[in-house]
């Protein structure tokens, strides 16, 4: 059973299209996980939709679209439904299917750090940075602190900290006063999205603040 | 920076985002009367079955302002806000056929297409990108919404209508007469005035010609 669902204000401001195209694709990928904020988005449209033509507005009478509108109809074309070719991966020997939204994103190489992996996402968000993490069965990341906020969507496979255990659609976002360390209970492939470098924290796990940039 | 408008909207606590949303359906903004959806659905049709030039002139003019209303908020600006309609209102006429009443009024599946369309313009202007990705984005979730066998069902009907309708005269009323009107063979037979056995014979032939063509389609 899912548990963490993006906040309401984030799905309202989703919904409206004013989200960056980071958290706009997590989002997608856990409402297409979620029957729950499947039922809310479409709330949440219609309502949008409500607002949008009950606006009483003057029609600018004098304003003439005949030119406008001979031109849009003069195109015979009908768009298609593109059916979205499963995009899949391979990493370490596991092969996983990338939701839809990100079919036409492109990925980097991947890093490998012991059970770490992490590919970049482009999605030219700036400071933002999307990443899918893998994790082997076992494998943790340092416990760390956020400056910023981290995102973490369980994509496939389960992890735990030290707060609760993870299903994938798990839509996990932590702000600065969350200090965590994840644990892969089996392997796991996320979609991470990070503001700024990680903070590691404990011990010797700081020899490991300069991963941080790495990692997410 | 997460929030990408340049409305942007302070955090609110859980719960009242949809009481902001209700309360600003102040007095210059109303419910659509039943008369209006009909009207509205009735040009969809038009445009989706027909490529009906006029009754899209008409769903334009109704739609214009209130594009060019959420695109200036949106965008500041006057010809961002023209440039939305102009792409949007494109996409309504070349996608009407995407249209299905059944799963949510026109109202929402065109505010949906302006939205896709201005969350585009917004990524070009603010990182450059062409990338045009609402569609990945938000036309997954259009899909969920039927499931993907009856969504192949919906395909095969169609192809199977536009069969039906080049069949000869004489099987094509009887075909649709019980599968579209859902007569019995006898009741068929009463209203066109033919014999029953006429009625069977049409039928046979027409089936074998559907399920060749269908057959064809499926290998
Ligand atoms: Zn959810």
């Amino acid at each position: 059973m899912i548990k963490y669902h993006p906040s309401e204000h984030i799905l309202q401001s989703y919904v409206q299209g004013e989200l960056c195209a980071s958290l706009s694709v997590a989002v997608s990928m856990h409402v297409a996980m979620c029957p729950q904020c499947q039922h809310l988005t479409c709330q949440y449209e219609a309502s949008c939709a409500q607002s949008f033509a009950g606006e009483n507005l003057d029609l600018h009478g004098d304003e003439n679209w005949d030119e406008l509108i001979a031109q849009i109809t003069e195109d015979t074309m009908l768009a298609e439904i593109a059916a979205p070719a499963p995009l899949e991966i391979e990493i370490k020997g596991e092969q996983f299917l990338l939701p839809s939204s990100l079919q036409n994103v492109g990925l980097s190489g991947w890093l490998k750090l012991g059970k770490l992996s992490r590919s970049r996402l482009n999605l030219g968000d700036g400071k933002l940075h999307a990443s899918l993490l893998h994790i082997e069965k076992g494998g943790s990341v340092p416990q760390h602190t956020h400056r910023g906020f981290e995102l973490t969507l369980l994509l496939s496979g389960t992890f735990k900290d030290e707060m609760d255990s993870y299903v994938p659609g798990d839509f996990i976002m932590l702000d600065g006063s969350h200090e965590h360390s994840p644990v892969a209970t089996e392997s796991c492939l996320c979609f991470t999205l990070a503001d700024d470098a990680l903070h590691f924290s404990q011990g010797l796990s700081q020899l490991f603040n300069p991963i941080g940039k790495l990692i997410y | 920076m997460i929030e990408k408008s340049r409305q942007q909207s302070t955090e609110t606590p859980q719960g009242s985002v949809m009481k902001d949303v209700a309360a600003t359906q102040t007095s210059e903004q109303r419910l659509l009367s039943a008369e209006q959806q009909a009207q509205l659905c009735d040009w969809m049709h038009r445009i989706a079955n027909h490529r009906d030039r006029k009754a899209f002139a008409c769903l334009f003019k109704w739609f214009a302002p209130k594009v060019l209303h959420l695109g200036r908020q949106r965008f500041g600006d006057a010809s961002q806000a023209q440039e939305l309609l102009q792409e949007s209102m494109a996409n309504v006429w070349r996608k009407a056929h995407l249209f299905n009443a059944e799963k949510g009024a026109v109202t929402t599946w065109i505010y949906t297409l302006v939205r896709n369309q201005s969350f585009d313009m917004l990524r070009k202007m603010q990182t450059n990108r062409e990338d045009n990705l609402s569609e990945d984005i938000w036309q997954q979730h259009s899909n969920e919404r039927d499931d993907s066998a009856e969504f192949s069902d919906h395909l095969l009907d169609r192809q199977l209508v536009e069969y039906v309708e080049k069949l000869p005269e004489e099987q094509k009323n009887v075909v649709k007469g019980i599968y579209f009107q859902e007569l019995s063979q006898e009741e068929l037979a009463n209203q066109l005035g033919i014999p029953l056995g006429t009625v069977k014979s049409r039928l046979r032939l027409a089936l074998g010609k559907l399920k060749a063509h269908m057959g064809e389609h499926h290998d």
